[in-house]
């Protein structure tokens, strides 16, 4: 079964193949929009961005995403940087708790929580196409995998460049998969800033994470490992 | 492997001497983005010829290396450290009626996750 719910500002989809939703998960999401929205203004993270709730006495879980983020920013040359925008750790948030939920289902299942994927077992992934809404630009066999997309069409442009601030030019979308979604997010977000003539070759370098790069021309561009489905037979 | 400067000398015939040098020249060090020094390092490989008065030379770039580079974590040490990348291009394709389970990348807010392929997905799967 599935089920669709608006939290942390985003539909998410929770899918079990043989089984029920277990309705914990949607509580841990009520439960990090509580402690890591920026537009609430009591919780933890706005209180941190206002100076009123130091670091060192946040809750762990704060604390932890905060670290991590520092972590991403160093991989990324700056170009994921919390600091950037304020102190807003919401582009490691969504993948980070879709990890932990993933922890919480049975057997074979799946969430997509605004477009970024994290399965166990296998299940076949569309990519969306930059520019035709009904059709897909890839198909992923994505086995115990996250899958994030960070492009331009999403919600308008609002990935910038940390360094130039100003918006990443030659590029429609990168996919990022691996074994982390939050990781997996981050490394999107990073080489989709870092524009089109230096995205492909960046997530060439991760070790354990795969990508597909769109570029404003129509050229793809993807890793050697990258998980494509293999070809469908042809319709009997 | 650095080594300033190593020299060889091969003389073919009286008329004609052939002189190779290997060089390694170094750039100067230059802060790459806000997280350290680079420095890159070309190894050249410097070949004169010279047949009675007239003399050829050729450079060609052997070797290139980057002795300093920023290494902040065990992880960017190993990023770094990652071979040379290669990608496999294609031509963007649209594939409209995919068998898939799941879309990535293209439902971030409720409007457009209504308008979504996935919506649609779910929607076929309660028939």
């Amino acid at each position: 079964m599935h089920r669709v719910e608006h939290v942390m500002g985003m539909p998410i989809v929770v899918e079990v193949r043989d089984g029920e939703v277990p309705g914990a998960v949607f509580d841990w999401f009520r439960h990090v929009d509580e402690t890591f929205s920026t537009y609430r203004d009591d919780s933890e993270v706005s209180r941190i961005r206002r100076g009123e709730l130091a670091l060192a006495d946040a809750s762990d879980d704060v604390r932890t995403v905060y670290a991590r983020c520092a972590e991403l920013c160093e991989e990324t040359s700056g170009f994921f940087d919390v600091d950037a925008v304020g102190g807003d750790p919401s582009g490691y948030v969504k993948g980070w708790a879709v990890e932990r939920a993933a922890e919480m289902l049975p057997g074979e299942s799946a969430i997509n929580a605004g477009g970024d994927i994290r399965t166990k077992g296998t299940w076949r992934v569309g990519v969306q196409h930059p520019f035709e809404r009904q059709a897909v630009a890839k198909v992923v066999e994505a086995t115990d995998l996250a899958v994030a997309t960070s492009g331009a069409y999403e919600r308008g442009e609002h990935v910038l460049d940390p360094h130039s601030g100003s918006a990443p030019t030659g590029i429609l979308s990168v996919t990022v998969t691996g074994p982390d979604l939050g990781t997996a997010d981050a490394y999107a977000t990073a080489a989709f800033a870092m524009g089109g003539h230096r995205a492909g070759n960046w997530t060439a370098r991760l070790p354990g994470y795969e990508a597909m790069t769109i570029l404003a021309d129509g050229r793809v561009l993807l890793t050697p490992g990258f998980p494509q489905a293999p070809p469908e037979p042809p319709a009997a | 492997m650095l080594a300033a400067m190593t020299a060889a000398a091969t003389i073919a015939t009286t008329a004609k001497r052939t002189v190779t040098v290997t060089k390694t020249v170094s750039g100067r060090q230059a802060v790459a983005d806000r997280w350290g020094y680079v420095e890159v390092t070309l190894v050249v490989k410097k070949t004169t010829t010279t047949v009675g008065t007239h003399k050829k030379v050729t450079r060609k770039i052997t070797g290139v290396n980057v002795p300093v580079y920023p290494n902040h974590t065990d992880r960017s040490i190993f990023i770094n450290e990652q071979a040379i990348p290669w990608l496999k291009q294609e031509v963007l394709a649209a594939q409209f009626n995919p068998n898939i389970e799941l879309v990535g990348g293209a439902t971030a807010t409720s409007y457009a996750f209504q308008q979504s392929l996935q919506a649609a997905l779910l929607a076929a799967r309660k028939v």
